[in-house]
């Protein structure tokens, strides 16, 4: 870091530093203002308070006026300070199972990064690419994805980042001007958000969407079945996006043998494969197995800890390699979002506000599919994926309640559309790696970004239509 | 004291010819630099060189009971306050260091030079501003701990607003910034003062910025004159352009009135240092004028052409340009080895009611903690730190 002193004038560095106390004067004004008012007809008082904690937590998720799991802390303290419940009832809902599954995920990825067998993997998988510019625009987006599918997404793109970078160094493509170095960024970021919505380890958005849906008490949906609900859905994205990629940006480049060299000496660079990532290989193996088998019974965070404890076991990793590689906040964002959902399910705030200003407008529960999806896809671009999740998940699974519909399907459809934002660099971790490569503009990515986000929805749209109702889930007409 | 005598001239003029002691003083008299430490009229503080050789100075210091007077060639008098030296000088730090051999105080502020001597002390004289003698680099260096510890025995006997570190003649790129780093940092741990450095220009700005973010509140480049008559100091010549284009950015990114530079008035032509100081004020630096005639005696005193009659206008032409272009005066108040700026004002007519309110209140505690929690939260507010 360095530093650097703001010289423009004192009244206006005042308003850039210190513009939140205002704006948090006033939203605590609003809040009280509300505290004091008498629930709407219909509604419980707590339902009423309940509704207060969701929208403040709304404004703070959506403004960022506080860091994202800073705010997930608060929708633990709100409800207690609103006198909703007590406060051992509001911290209770941290202990949720999609937490501690969420967790163990994040260490195992961190373990998979710190070890270095990660950065194996997709150096191998390159290498197969790395014959002509076409064939490795394809590596890179099937290894994204390929990675995506046992990690999570912004891992994956934070490990192929720096290997991407050497190769396009290696390839000496200019950064004002080289179209080719923006498709292969392109491919590790869209192959990273195409891969994630794969299984239920791309990313924290689908456990934490099951965990509200358990919550809830409405049962579940283990790892084969998203992801055999998923894998279409994939597939057809992942070639439109090849083909838009290849087809859109223009191929300026003759050869990629230059690749092939500083891939060879990357490889050669990781050394020969250690025992830490043998073990740490097969423990992956284990765990994708026990959740696919055992996951229904023993629960997968159950599974996902067992995992970490096997890993310090061995001594894969230490303790001091998470706390300075792991994002602890994300996990207290999750569990915040979780005791929102919970609080607005419990005081049947969801419900009412649901009832009220969403079904009058919906005539089928096809429609809420569409809107809802419509909806989280669009918001995803501006908005933490988790936030979106914890915002439009509650009141989606109410309305699909009133329509006799299954909420397993909202989840579905949420929890699968969060995942797909594709064109600011805040809409997600990998695009925004992408973006600091310098060779992005977002001029130049802001259209084939469209076309895929309308392209994404469709297909989902498609998939659930046709492919979800192969799979016994029925989304109504 | 009649109404003919001009503050601003006496001062000059007691710099210029030293003071003869009266009978019946106290002693020690001076302070462990030689110098009698006199409040005149007006609060105007003064720092007078004791003249061993008695005979040419005009001023006698004489004691009536508790009382001081200042006689001007046994005809006029003016009263006086004596200061006595400050006990902390005669202090120790835990390492065994004596106080006076670790800083000057020049009425509200601290001077220090953590690599002694300077060039003054180098050449053998003991120098008037830092108290830096060749004696003194015989002592052990001292460490930032010495030093905050005697700020701290300093400030138990005498209200410092302000301490100021000298980095002496570098040559690296940074201007002496790395190597008083660590100084700075320590009396920011410990301390509630405003810091200046006096530095030398560095080769890119991003040191400038790098000084104010590290907690100096005022930065001093010397141009100490800018178009020497002496061959010897034509070093400084090619330092020009740089050391301008410096001055102007530290301007901006200090608080107005925080970047200082000394102009030494007598050592190249009066109608050089007032188009010097025109220039330094155009880019809204502050110079401090200071006026060290070679002590009597000395060799050098003989080739000295600049008396105090000779070098008023130049404080006045000063004075008149601050108050003109608004550039707080503030940072150098209770300095009492020169004629400050505002100090000025007796050579003057233009109204010096605002800034002398403004200095009143700085006196204050309230004033102080006014001052000190400004400086820090214009920083707080100004200093962002960025990827590199």
């Amino acid at each position: 870091m360095q530093v650097k002193i703001d010289t423009r004038p004192l009244p206006i560095v005042i308003l850039s530093r210190w513009w939140r106390f205002p704006v948090f004067l006033l939203l605590g004004y609003t809040l009280y203002y509300f505290y004091g008012q008498p629930p709407p007809e219909g509604l419980t008082v707590e339902g009423f308070r309940a509704l207060i904690v969701f929208l403040t937590c709304l404004v703070l998720w959506v403004t960022h006026l506080l860091p994202l799991p800073v705010t997930g802390l608060f929708a633990l303290v709100l409800p207690v300070l609103l006198g909703i419940m007590p406060a051992s009832r509001a911290f209770s809902f941290f202990g949720s199972e999609a937490v501690f599954f969420i967790m163990g995920v994040f260490i195992l990825a961190t373990a998979l990064l710190k070890s270095g067998l990660s950065t194996r993997m997709a150096l191998y998988l390159l290498k197969s690419g790395s014959k002509s510019p076409r064939r490795l625009i394809f590596q890179v987006m099937l290894t994204s994805a390929l990675l995506s599918f046992i990690m999570s997404e912004h891992a994956v793109a934070a490990m192929m980042f720096p290997v991407l970078l050497v190769i396009v160094n290696r390839l000496n493509v200019s950064r004002q001007s080289s179209s080719y170095a923006r498709i292969l960024f392109l491919a590790m970021a869209w192959g990273c958000v195409i891969g994630g919505i794969a299984t239920m380890l791309g990313g924290a958005r689908v456990p934490l969407a099951i965990g509200l849906l358990q919550d809830a008490g409405h049962g579940t949906i283990t790892f084969v079945q998203w992801t055999a609900a998923m894998l279409p859905l994939v597939l057809v994205l992942f070639g439109f996006c090849y083909l838009l990629l290849t087809r859109i940006f223009a191929i300026d480049i003759e050869t990629v043998s230059d690749a092939d060299a500083a891939i060879d000496a990357q490889i050669r660079e990781c050394g020969r494969l250690l025992m830490e990532e043998k073990f740490l290989g097969l423990l992956i193996v284990g765990a994708i197995a026990g959740w696919i088998f055992l996951g229904p019974r023993l629960g997968m965070a159950s599974i996902s800890i067992l995992a970490v404890v096997f890993l310090f076991m061995f001594r894969v990793v230490e303790w001091h390699d998470l706390q300075e590689r792991m994002e602890w906040g994300v996990i207290l964002m999750y569990g915040g979002a979780i005791a929102i959902s919970s609080i607005l399910n419990s005081t049947g705030a969801g419900l009412w506000f649901a009832q009220t200003y969403i079904l009058p407008h919906l005539s089928t529960p096809w429609t809420l599919i569409l809107v809802l999806s419509l909806l989280t896809i669009l918001l995803t671009e501006a908005m933490s994926n988790a936030a979106v999740v914890a915002v439009l998940l509650p009141i989606g699974m109410s309305v699909a309640k009133q329509f006799g519909l299954d909420p397993k399907v909202v989840v579905y459809a949420v929890a699968s559309a969060s995942g797909l934002a594709y064109a600011l660099p805040m809409s997600t971790p990998s695009v925004a790696i992408a973006y600091s490569s310098g060779y992005l503009k977002l001029k130049e990515v802001a259209f084939p970004a469209g076309i895929m986000v309308a392209v994404s929805w469709v297909a989902l749209m498609l998939t659930a239509k046709f492919w979800w109702p192969v799979l016994g889930i029925n989304v109504g007409p | 004291m009649t109404i003919d005598t001009n503050l601003a001239l006496l001062k000059l003029q007691l710099f210029y010819h030293g003071i003869r002691a009266g009978k019946d003083l106290p002693s020690p008299l001076t302070n462990p630099f030689g110098l009698i430490h006199l409040v005149l009229p007006e609060k105007v503080s003064v720092s007078v060189h004791l003249n061993a050789n008695g005979a040419e100075s005009p001023f006698t210091l004489r004691r009536d009971g508790a009382q001081f007077h200042l006689d001007i060639n046994g005809r006029e008098s003016v009263p006086v306050q004596w200061t006595p030296p400050l006990a902390s000088y005669q202090k120790r730090t835990s390492s065994g260091l004596l106080v006076s051999d670790i800083l000057t105080v020049h009425g509200d502020f601290i001077a220090v030079h953590p690599s002694h001597p300077c060039r003054f002390g180098q050449s053998g004289l003991s120098c008037r501003y830092c108290g830096s003698s060749r004696e003194l680099s015989q002592h052990p260096p001292f460490t930032p701990r010495d030093l905050v510890e005697a700020i701290e025995h300093v400030m138990e006997e005498k209200r410092c607003d302000v301490v100021t570190l000298s980095s002496g003649h570098v040559s690296t790129g940074d201007g002496g910034v790395e190597r008083l780093e660590k100084w700075v940092a320590e009396i920011r741990k410990h301390l509630n003062v405003l810091i200046s450095l006096d530095l030398v220009p560095p080769e890119t700005n991003d040191w400038i910025d790098k000084t104010y973010a590290m907690g100096v509140d005022a930065l001093y480049y010397d141009s100490d004159f800018f178009n020497p008559t002496d061959d010897f100091n034509r070093e400084y010549e090619k330092h020009k352009s740089r050391q301008l284009e410096s001055l102007a950015y530290a301007a901006k990114i200090f608080p107005t009135g925080a970047v200082l530079s000394h102009l030494v008035v007598g050592l190249e032509p009066l109608a050089e240092t007032l188009s010097s100081i025109d220039l330094l004020i155009d880019r809204g630096v502050v110079p401090v004028l200071t006026y060290f005639p070679p002590y009597d005696g000395s060799s050098l005193r003989t080739r000295w052409t600049a008396t105090p009659e000779q070098v008023t206008h130049v404080y006045a032409h000063l004075y008149e340009r601050l108050v003109r272009t608004r550039i707080n005066p503030h940072w150098v108040q209770q300095y009492d080895v020169v004629l400050t700026s505002l100090e000025g004002r007796f050579l003057s007519s233009e109204s010096p009611r605002y800034h002398l309110k403004l200095k009143n209140f700085y006196e204050t505690r309230l004033g102080r903690a006014v001052r000190f929690g400004l400086a820090s939260l214009r920083r707080h507010l100004r200093v962002r730190e960025v990827p590199a």
